[in-house]
């Protein structure tokens, strides 16, 4: 919240593995146009094809139509404003990057999105007790940690604690997996005295 | 004289061992539930309900009411330590609390936090003994208009948050609400933006969002600039909190506790709508307004008193009038009827003691979540020294926990880890993300009373305007708004002169 309201905040990114030249003028700049764009064709894609929206009193569509209207009109404030801001000498978009207080490796920010987004794919696949395992201790060793005897209890004693927690305390049903993962998960439930 | 009599046998009753060991146990079940994000206090207290069959119809409510009282304080200690919001309420303490802990003052923070919380649920639980009776009458007079004018109050007190970008904090509001339009309309039953996915007829849920936008987009920006959040440590101590600081923001505990009173009595209006109203007025009345969003104390305290000032004051509704004023009461209200308790005006008559003990018990719980508060943020504030890349991945591991624990539901965790891509996006070009989360929070809530208001008053959209509360609370959002933009409005005034 803080960094939209300094002004002196604006520059190109100082990065670890920097964004092109001009990105960073861009995106901010693209992101109200996308915004505007979707504010304008996502009405008519309210409903199903085979439905039609409810015709007694206001009807289901009204108020995100209103909404979605709402934010039309304020991107396009919002796009005046940039087009304004960049025809005058000196005015900056009304977005910006931050400044960051170490340098920013956007690579490894990448490849760390990826690891969580094939963490949340593969738990239903391997169940929780694998797939947790095996992130943790990805996680651990690309953000550094390469102590093998803390990596280890770490990942093993933390996975199993919280199956205790929240399978065996709050009963929670987390993915166990499927086929010999499924087994394996079961087999790891009965002998932590979970299941 | 009366009250105080029978506020003085309430104590008796609750500091009876077995009454006292239940507000206890309740108080460290909220906390707990309350910091782990995606646990929610009101699942904790779902999850306990079968657990007061057993119980006493008066034990069982002291054992929810302390899960209430100690699970809103406790999801502001995710909140600040991390940045992910245990409960929706605490998401402002994420905008001056997690600022302080980046700066190591997590002890600090932590200490502000439980002391204003603790303030505004005692006062709270004294406006609940000594001022039920006139409230409830007053509460009496809410319909949907009203409702749908006190969510909009809330809605529009996020521009105060970000005076100086109005217009993309008002995109980001909408996206929000847009974002909560998915599913089953309130009132039709008709699933909008569904796309063909069967799960997204049920709707997105705010606490996925949440915990997407907050806690994914933090962990890989710590991540990336390899940053820090151990505890600093000046001569050999941890920064903490001195009592000097506490008077510092007596002010700011002030407004909030009264604020938080206010908002709490409206049936519906809840906890998140006070915090964030409180935070937005703090703001404009703070001498450091400027600098809010960057770890200021005032900033951290009023909505922290807000919201445990809401605890005592939505129980007035509903031991008055046997109206919920929030999820958590409506799980209160669940377990005095499933003991045969009615409540409303005979509870006073028939049954003073049960009452007057559930009096005695939120004040006695508000005092000692002081203690269990900062117990408990002693523990995850150790946690905090833990090396960065194990605290990370722990954090992923409950965020995903988190949004699959919402309705047990895989898709959820697609979605939360959707609007993780979102909320890193949304840091790296300053898009704000917390209008947004306030819009999922607040938008269903507002559709809702807007449409019943619509069809209950034949579909007559003056209706807001011609009820002399619903009025009133419209023209405070108004005022609230010119207030939040004059200072802005002057600044870009004097630029063109």
């Amino acid at each position: 919240m803080a960094s939209i309201q300094n002004k002196e905040q604006y520059r190109t990114p100082r990065t670890g593995g920097r964004l092109p030249p001009g990105l960073g003028l861009l995106l901010p700049t693209l992101l109200p146009l996308g915004l505007l764009v979707m504010a304008m064709i996502l009405p008519g894609f309210m409903f199903e094809s085979d439905q039609t929206a409810s015709t007694i009193g206001l009807g289901p569509a009204a108020w995100p139509e209103a909404i979605l209207m709402a934010m039309a009109v304020f991107c396009v404030l919002w796009i005046a404003r940039d087009v304004w801001a960049l025809g005058a000498a000196g005015r900056r978009p009304t977005l910006s990057f931050p400044v960051e207080d170490d340098h920013y490796h956007f690579g490894k920010a990448l490849i760390g999105l990826l690891l969580i987004i094939a963490y949340g794919w593969s738990l239903p696949v391997f169940g929780f007790a694998v797939t947790t395992t095996i992130f943790i201790m990805i996680w651990c060793l690309f953000g550094g940690l390469r102590n093998v005897l803390v990596l280890i209890p770490v990942t093993v004693i933390g996975t199993i604690g919280l199956m205790w927690l929240f399978m065996g305390l709050a009963l929670m049903p987390l993915p166990r997996g499927y086929g010999v993962f499924d087994n394996f998960s079961i087999w790891l439930l009965r002998a932590t005295g979970i299941y | 004289m009366a009250a105080l009599e029978l506020l003085g046998g309430g104590f008796l009753a609750a500091f009876q061992f077995w009454a006292f060991m239940t507000i206890v146990t309740g108080l460290l079940v909220g906390v707990v539930a309350g910091a782990l994000p995606g646990i929610s206090f009101v699942n904790a207290m779902a999850m306990a309900l079968p657990f007061t069959y057993v119980m006493e119809p008066t034990q069982s409510m002291l054992f929810l009411g302390g899960i209430y009282v100690g699970g809103v304080f406790g999801g502001s200690i995710s909140a600040i330590l991390i940045n992910v919001p245990g409960t929706p309420a605490s998401l402002p303490a994420t905008w001056d609390g997690y600022p302080m802990t980046k700066r190591g003052e997590a002890k600090r923070a932590l200490t502000i936090a439980v002391t204003a919380s603790a303030v505004g649920g005692l006062v709270s639980a004294l406006v609940l003994t000594f001022l039920s009776a006139p409230f409830a009458s007053f509460a009496l007079k809410f319909s949907q208009p009203e409702f749908f004018a006190a969510t909009l109050l809330g809605l529009v007190s996020v521009i105060a948050i970000a005076k100086d970008q109005p217009v993309i904090t008002m995109v980001s509001l909408l996206l929000g609400i847009a974002i909560g339009t998915v599913g089953v309309d309130p009132l039709y039953g008709q699933a909008r933006f569904s796309f063909g996915v069967p799960e997204m007829e049920s709707g997105i849920r705010f606490v996925v969002v949440m915990i997407g936008l907050f806690a994914i987009g933090e962990v890989i920006d710590l991540l990336a600039t390899d940053r820090d959040l151990r505890p600093k440590k000046t001569g050999g101590k941890a920064i903490g909190a001195k009592f000097r600081d506490i008077l510092n923001v007596k002010g700011a505990i002030a407004r909030g506790t009264g604020i938080g009173c206010l908002i709490g009595m409206i049936p519906g209006a809840g906890a998140t709508p006070g915090a964030v109203i409180a935070y937005g007025i703090e703001k404009q009345v703070s001498k450091r307004g400027s600098e809010f969003g960057t770890g200021v104390e005032e900033g951290l305290a009023a909505p922290e008193a807000a919201k445990n000032a809401t605890t005592g004051a939505a129980m007035v509704p509903l031991l008055t009038l046997g109206i919920p004023g929030s999820a958590a009461t409506a799980i209160m209200l669940a377990a005095m009827m499933l003991h045969g308790v009615s409540p409303g005006p005979l509870l006073f008559i028939m049954d003073p003691t049960m009452v007057y003990t559930i009096f005695a018990a939120m004040i006695i719980a508000n005092i000692l979540m002081i203690f269990a508060g900062i117990g408990v943020a002693q523990l995850f504030s150790t946690l905090m020294r833990t090396p960065p890349a194990i605290l990370a991945a722990f954090i992923i591991v409950l965020s995903v926990v988190g949004a699959f624990g919402v309705r047990n539901n895989i898709f959820d965790v697609y979605v939360c880890l959707a609007f993780g891509v979102l909320g890193w996006g949304m840091k790296r070009v300053g898009f704000p993300s917390a209008p947004l989360v306030l819009g999922v929070i607040l938008g269903p809530l507002a559709e809702r009373y807007f449409l019943t208001s619509m069809a209950n008053f034949k579909q007559d959209w003056t209706v807001f305007f011609t009820r002399p509360i619903s009025a009133t609370i419209l023209g405070f959002a108004l005022i609230f708004i010119l207030w939040s933009l004059a200072p802005g409005l002057k600044r870009a005034l004097r630029r063109q002169e």
